[in-house]
């Protein structure tokens, strides 16, 4: 017997601890990261073609060119204080053409003829045959420049360009100034904010007015023709915060034409032209005296000369041999007397002479919005008879500019100023600095209104009803040659409402002639008529035209610029 | 669940950052619009002030004056104009100017 056949096989199942099982999880998580990145990929590029697909929609709008200034020749505009366009840039299109790109000349000419029917195409012509570019038109209107571009034409060259235009033509002249081919300015405004007009986009805004500033031209030529003036000037500003309304100059340009000046009588007379204004610096005299404390208005100046001798050879006069002997402080400027001035300047002294004419801004440079300002010529104290000549207003020369701030202080309470042009959004009238005793207003603004309103004053003919005017005036010869020539300066200096004051006034015409035929008419209620200027004084010239002024601007001044 | 949540809110997300986006640009491309307009017309406006300052300027006026009121047009005695003011709804007279004798 096999030994294996006793042997029994027993088949059991091995029960083992390891047992495979399928793990449907596992599975689970392999397919779900597939599906998931899938899924991902499949949103974003769904996101992607919506966006895509909505883009594509879209209406395609008519973008259009965002407006720029172009860098070159860009200059900001320029506004009154009533927001007129003084000076404004504007976009022009020039027509040129280039002769050797013509491919049809007769062609060419027909429809250059239709469409600018008014030019001479002899002329046109004639510069084609040049062989050599040439501008057609300047300044071309937008509807004749589609119609040249309609035309196709390559020899039509289009030139576009930014020009500053000047819608007031000369009324503005002195105080704007020019600029010059490169866009940079070479005179007045346009020189002092060349980089603020080159980077700000708002326009500039001025204190002038138009409507003002042209009435005061226009009596200004009207009174130059009448005493054949050579020149005249007229300033008018506010005494409380120096802004200028109205500054003229005369002769004048217009500035549209962009001319070169040379001839020096073009010059700023308000604020370049240094003059000797005589007896305008009386009213200063007696302002120092009040301020020093020295004189009172009734303080009684008595025995006065006809002729006094500062030194052997210099004899000073009085310009009205009528004065009397014995005066007031009041009727010394009232009178306009000579040698009382100068017994009030010496009781002031020198030092403190000097020290309230430099207070007021009449000795140094005054610091202004354009550059066209004149230097006064430094004064020698020390040299004879300084003080006495100063005292009426010889031997000293200064701008009307100055002239005017330095009665705005004396008038407005004895508070600084700076005279400007430019227009300040915010007015610091709480900024304001005394620089005077407050009395010397007080005393001196009813002596102004007196050399205005009584029969004994120099500027009756400027008495205006309702304007409370007050002012002094000033006859000057000046000096040519370290000699007084017989050149005058007839100045009027005037502040109104005298009772509180908030205008100057100042109103200069520069050698000035008789006049046989003019005819004056009295303002003392008497309708008294003069034909004929009696005299070449201020009284008779500058004062009459400042009435005039008055009467113009003064209904302006007091409806427009009312305080409530 | 959470897992759902969370990629449910990233596609929500994506959705909604991809609508403003859209939105925002269209917003934008609209204020661009708006301004162009804005500046075209300023332009405009102001090439039509300088027009009107020209046409009116004092010289102008005064001419047009001359050439078609010659004398019609007087001018007014400023003394006597009268402010009318409000008070109590009363209505009072004040002058415009003080007479200065």
């Amino acid at each position: 017997m096999n030994k294996y056949e006793n042997k029994k096989i027993i088949l059991e199942n091995f029960e083992n601890e390891f047992s495979y099982k399928k793990n449907k999880s596992n599975l689970n998580i392999e397919f779900n990261r597939i599906a998931f990145i899938f899924f991902i990929f499949f949103s974003i590029s769904l996101i992607y073609s919506i966006q895509l697909i909505h883009l594509g929609s879209r209406q395609e709008n008519n973008k259009k060119e965002p407006f720029t200034h172009p860098e070159k020749n860009y200059r900001a505009d320029i506004i009154d204080v009533n927001g007129t366009y003084l000076v404004k840039t504007v976009s022009t299109t020039d027509v040129g053409i280039n002769p050797l790109e013509i491919i049809d000349k007769k062609h060419l000419l027909v429809m250059l003829r239709y469409i600018f029917p008014n030019k001479n195409f002899d002329m046109v012509e004639k510069n084609i045959d040049k062989k050599k570019f040439f501008y057609l038109q300047k300044n071309i209107k937008p509807s004749k420049y589609n119609k040249v571009m309609l035309l196709g034409d390559k020899s039509i060259k289009i030139n576009k360009r930014l020009t500053r235009i000047y819608p007031q033509e000369n009324l503005f002249s002195h105080i704007i100034g020019q600029i010059d081919d490169d866009n940079q300015g070479i005179s007045g405004i346009e020189k002092f904010f060349d980089y603020e007009l080159k980077k700000v986009k708002e326009p500039l805004k001025l204190t002038v007015d138009t409507n003002i500033q042209f009435l005061i031209r226009e009596e200004l030529l009207k009174f130059k023709t009448i005493f054949r003036s050579k020149g005249a000037a007229a300033i008018l500003m506010n005494v409380n915060n120096g802004e200028i309304i109205s500054m003229v100059s005369l002769p004048d340009f217009n500035l549209n034409k962009r001319q070169s000046i040379t001839d020096v009588n073009y010059i700023n007379k308000v604020t370049k032209g240094l003059y000797e204004l005589g007896s305008v610096f009386k009213t200063f005299t007696i302002a120092s005296g009040f301020n020093a404390g020295l004189i009172e208005p009734d303080t009684k100046f008595l025995d006065s000369k006809k002729i006094i001798y500062c030194d052997k050879n210099r004899p000073i006069r009085e310009y009205d041999n009528d004065i009397p002997a014995d005066l007031t402080v009041k009727e010394i400027l009232i009178r306009s007397g000579n040698i009382g001035s100068v017994r009030i300047a010496k009781k002031i002294g020198v030092k403190k002479h000097k020290s309230f004419l430099k207070k007021i801004g009449i000795l140094n440079q005054i610091e202004f919005d354009i550059e066209e300002v004149g230097r006064p010529r430094p004064v020698n104290w020390k040299e004879g008879c300084k003080l006495e000549t100063i005292s009426f207003g010889h031997g000293i020369a200064t701008t009307i500019l100055q002239l005017a701030k330095g009665y705005s202080i004396i008038t407005n309470g004895g508070y600084d100023i700076k005279p400007t042009l430019i227009k300040k959004k915010i007015s610091k009238e709480r900024d304001r600095i005394r620089i005077l005793n407050e009395d010397v207003s007080k005393k001196i603004n009813p002596i102004l209104r007196k050399i205005v309103s009584t029969k004994n004053g120099t500027a009756k003919l400027a008495n205006v009803q309702g304007y409370d005017v007050g002012g002094k005036t000033g006859t000057a010869e000046q000096p040519i040659d370290k000699k007084y020539s017989r050149i005058k300066i007839n100045t009027f200096a005037s502040i109104f409402p005298t009772e509180n004051p908030k205008y100057v006034l100042v109103v200069m015409l520069e050698s000035t002639k008789n006049n046989k035929e003019y005819i004056y008419e009295y303002r003392d209620g008497s309708g008294f008529k003069l034909k004929g200027s009696p005299r070449n004084t201020a009284g008779w010239t500058s004062v009459e035209a400042a009435g005039k002024i008055l009467d113009k601007i003064g209904p302006i001044l007091a409806t427009k610029y009312i305080e409530n | 669940m959470k897992k759902k949540i969370l990629i449910m809110s990233i596609l929500i997300l994506i959705l909604f950052t991809s609508w403003v986006k859209n939105s925002s640009k269209k917003i934008e491309d609209k204020i661009f619009d708006v301004k162009e307009n804005i500046r075209l017309l300023k332009t405009e406006i102001e090439y039509v002030l300088l027009e009107y300052n020209y046409l009116s300027s004092p010289k102008n006026l005064t001419q047009y004056q001359n050439q078609y009121f010659e004398k019609d047009l007087i001018q007014i005695d400023i003394t006597k104009i009268r402010e009318l003011i409000e008070n109590n709804n009363k209505l009072l007279e004040k002058k415009l100017i003080k007479i200065n004798k």
